[in-house]
C-alpha cells in the first residue's frame, strides 16, 4: 500500500462519520416530520391542507442543491446562525420530509375507501380510523418508498461539501489539496473513486432491501 | 422584513442578462441529458432484456452502480479524477456526459420495466401468427413499452432538469451556478432564489406539459 493512503483514509474516516450522522439525523427528522405532513394532507382542515400541499410542491419541485443553498444563505439572513453542516441539515430534511409527506399521502389514500367508512361507522373518531385502521395499513406500504427516500438522502449528504461541510466527499477534496501541495500528486482518480464506492457499500444494502420488501408487499 | 433585511427587486432586474444566459445552459444540458439519455437507456434495456451475452451482465452491474453513488461524487469523479489519467474535458462536456450516463442508467430500468409490463398474451399471440421473434419486439412489444415508458421517462427528464443544477460543483455556468455567484457577491438571497426557484418550476411544468401533449398523440385509441 503507497505510503499516502493510511493518512488519507483515516482523514476521509472522519468525514465518513460526518456523513453517515449527518444522514442519520436528516432521515429521522424526514420521516417524523414528513409522516405528520402526510397525515395533516389527508385530514379535514382545508388550509392545512393547501398549505402542506404547497409545501410539498415547493421543495420536491426545486434542486436539492438549491435548497441547501438557500438554508445556507437565507436562514443567517433572516438571523438564525447555522454551521455549514446544519445548513445542509436543514435542507436535506425540508426535501426529505417534503418526499415522506407525498409518499404517506400516497399510501392513505391507497388503502381502500371501505376501511375508512367502516371505521366511521363504528363509532371510531378521525383520530382512532386513522391510528387503529388506517395508519397500520398504510405504513406498511409506505417502507419501500421510505428506504429509496433514505438512499437519496445518503446520496444528498455528499451536496454538503459544495457548502464546505467536512463529510465524506469534502475530507476526500481536502484530502486531494493537501497530496498535491505536500507530493504535488494528486491521486484524484483513487480517491473519489474510493469515495463512490463507499456510498455504494452503504446504500446497495438499502436498495436490495427495498427491493424485496416491494416484492414481498405486492404478493 | 425586521431583521435588517430589506428586499431589493432591482438586483435581479439589474442581472436579468446572466441569469437569463445560466438559463439558457440549463436548458441546453437538459435537452441533451434527457435526449440522449432516453436513447442510450433504451439501447441499454434492449439490451438486456435480449440477453447480450457479455454485454447485457455489464450493462446491468453499470446501472446498479450508476444509480447506487450520489450523481454529485460521480461529476467530481468524472471532472477532477479522470484528469489524473490523461484524460481531461472541458465542464461543457463533462456535465453533459455525467448528466447522460445518469440519465441512461435510470431510463434503462423504466424501459425494462415497461417491456416486462406488455402482456405477454400479445408477444405469444405474434409469434403464433408467424411472426419472427424481432419482428415481434420491433413491431409488438418496443411500441407498446414506449408508450407504458412515458410517465417513468418523464420523471426521469424531471430529475436531469433539477440535477443540472449539480454542475455547480464544477463552476460550469448554468441556473443555479449562477445564481450562487450573484448571491455571494450581494448576499440578495431572498430576490435571487425567488426568481430561480420559480424559474425551475416553470421548466418543470413546461417539460411535463410537453411530455403529456406528447404522449397523448402517441396514445392509441382503447
Amino acid at each position: 500500500m503507497p505510503a499516502w493512503v493510511p493518512p488519507v483514509a483515516r482523514y476521509m474516516a472522519q468525514g465518513l462519520e460526518a456523513t453517515l450522522l449527518l444522514a442519520l439525523a436528516c432521515s429521522l427528522a424526514s420521516v417524523a416530520l414528513g409522516t405528520v405532513l402526510g397525515i395533516a394532507i389527508t385530514g379535514e382542515l382545508p388550509l392545512l391542507r393547501r398549505v402542506v400541499r404547497l409545501y410539498i410542491e415547493l421543495w420536491r419541485g426545486l434542486p436539492l442543491i438549491l435548497i441547501l443553498f438557500f438554508a445556507f444563505f437565507a436562514l443567517p439572513a433572516a438571523g438564525v446562525r447555522l454551521d455549514p453542516l446544519e445548513a445542509a441539515g436543514t435542507g436535506l430534511t425540508l426535501w426529505g420530509s417534503a418526499v415522506v409527506a407525498d409518499n404517506v399521502r400516497g399510501a392513505i389514500l391507497s388503502i381502500p375507501r371501505a376501511q375508512r367508512e367502516g371505521a366511521l361507522a363504528l363509532g371510531l373518531g378521525w383520530l382512532a380510523t386513522m391510528r387503529h385502521v388506517v395508519l397500520p395499513q398504510a405504513l406498511r406500504r409506505v417502507l419501500p418508498p421510505t428506504l429509496n427516500l433514505l438512499t437519496s438522502l445518503i446520496h444528498g449528504t455528499s451536496l454538503a461539501a459544495q457548502l464546505g461541510a467536512l463529510e465524506l466527499l469534502e475530507s476526500a477534496r481536502r484530502s486531494i489539496q493537501r497530496l498535491v501541495l505536500e507530493a504535488g500528486q494528486p491521486h484524484s482518480l483513487p480517491i473519489y473513486g474510493a469515495v463512490m464506492v463507499v456510498f455504494f457499500l452503504i446504500c446497495y444494502p438499502l436498495v436490495l432491501l427495498s427491493r424485496w420488501l416491494e416484492r414481498r408487499l405486492k404478493v | 422584513m425586521s431583521f435588517g433585511y430589506a428586499l431589493d427587486p432591482g438586483y435581479v432586474a439589474a442581472h436579468l442578462g446572466e441569469l437569463a444566459l445560466g438559463l439558457g445552459w440549463t436548458v441546453v444540458l437538459t435537452v441533451i441529458g434527457f435526449l440522449l439519455g432516453t436513447l442510450l437507456g433504451l439501447l441499454g434495456a434492449a439490451v438486456r432484456v435480449a440477453r447480450v451475452p457479455l454485454l447485457s451482465p455489464i450493462v446491468a452491474a453499470a446501472v446498479e452502480f450508476i444509480r447506487t453513488t450520489p450523481l454529485f461524487v460521480q461529476i467530481f469523479f468524472l471532472y477532477f479524477g479522470l484528469p489524473d489519467l490523461g484524460l481531461r474535458a472541458p465542464g461543457f462536456v463533462v456535465a453533459s456526459a455525467a448528466l447522460v450516463i445518469w440519465s441512461a442508467a435510470y431510463n434503462v430500468e423504466n424501459f425494462r420495466a415497461a417491456i416486462g409490463a406488455v402482456p405477454r398474451s400479445y408477444h405469444e399471440a405474434a409469434l403464433a401468427l408467424g411472426l419472427k421473434p424481432r419482428t415481434v419486439f420491433r413491431r409488438i412489444t418496443l411500441p407498446m413499452a414506449l408508450r407504458l415508458a412515458m410517465a417513468s421517462v418523464t420523471n426521469t427528464g424531471v430529475e436531469t432538469l433539477k440535477n443540472s443544477a449539480l454542475m455547480v460543483a464544477i463552476s460550469f455556468p448554468e441556473l443555479t451556478d449562477t445564481a450562487v455567484d450573484l448571491v455571494a457577491v450581494s448576499f440578495r438571497v431572498f430576490e435571487v432564489f425567488t426568481v430561480i426557484g420559480a424559474a425551475y418550476l416553470l421548466l418543470t411544468a413546461a417539460f411535463t406539459w410537453l411530455m403529456r401533449r406528447l404522449e397523448r398523440r402517441m396514445a392509441w385509441p382503447v
